[in-house]
């Protein structure tokens, strides 16, 4: 029988489960993508915690209640919590091994970093639609 | 009889700290505190969302020294964190790993991010 031919495009295939996270490539290339959007997020941020710091709750609805910043900084935090999961889970499948403790740490990350996602998310979306 | 655990092969305390060995570490260890200082985001978006005494406590917990000293450190760790991103990036295209310029790229990193930390906050919070 002949050996299945391994090529580039058959790694990065995430079907074919290659790796430690059974992602082939996809892990390593999302970081990347989202790293690289991630620049912009951190520009946003500091652009809106300057714009708004020692200001009340008014300033903040004035400027994060716009749809355009809204919208745009929703979709830019939903992007960096995808990047900090990828992120702790390299870290975790580097340092722990035993398979329990791995799955159960896996999985807490995961639930971290919706659960901030959904939280970032949603409370951004509360002010851009009610105030 | 006695018997020794297996010798393991030597690992971080046997070697000299370099410079790329150092930011290389930092940038984990800075990736892994935005990872729990995004909750901290979180949490004041959700504050910010609810309003009233929720909103103003958050404020002023965040606004106290220790609220600073950590949003200070959460600065550091983002701008770190962004020029460690784009020095992988310029190792990615293939580029800055002879010995001088990989040293180079990293001590730009610290440069970048110490440079960029004390302007937002000399210039946006302290007289601002």
């Amino acid at each position: 029988m002949r050996e299945p031919v391994i090529t580039p495009s058959t790694i990065a295939d995430p079907k074919t489960k290659y790796g430690n996270a059974k992602s082939s490539t996809r892990h390593f290339f999302t970081q990347r993508l989202t790293g690289a959007i991630n620049i912009l997020f951190t520009a946003f941020l500091i652009y809106i915690v300057i714009s708004i710091a020692g200001e009340g709750r008014e300033g903040v609805v004035s400027l994060l209640g716009n749809p355009v910043i809204g919208i745009v900084f929703a979709i830019l935090f939903a992007i960096v919590c995808v990047h900090m999961r990828i992120g702790m889970r390299e870290i975790i499948e580097d340092y722990v091994h035993e398979q329990r403790t791995n799955r159960l740490s896996l999985s807490l990350n995961s639930f971290f970093a919706i659960a901030v996602g959904v939280v970032g998310v949603l409370s951004v979306l509360k002010l851009v639609f009610w105030g | 009889m006695t018997t020794r655990p297996r010798p393991t092969s030597p690992h971080l305390s046997v070697y000299r700290f370099t410079i790329t060995m150092t930011t290389s570490i930092v940038h984990r260890v800075t990736g892994g505190a935005l990872y729990v200082s995004s909750a901290l985001l979180a949490l004041w978006l959700a504050a910010a969302a609810i309003g009233g005494s929720v909103f103003d406590g958050v404020n002023a917990l965040y606004g106290s020294w220790f609220g600073m000293l950590v949003l200070f450190g959460y600065t550091w760790a983002l701008f770190q964190h962004l020029f460690g991103g784009i020095r992988h990036f310029i190792w990615d295209s293939g580029n800055g790993f002879e010995p001088g310029k990989r040293e180079a790229i990293a001590w730009g990193n610290w440069a970048a991010s110490a440079a960029l930390t004390l302007l937002v906050w000399i210039v946006f919070v302290w007289i601002g």
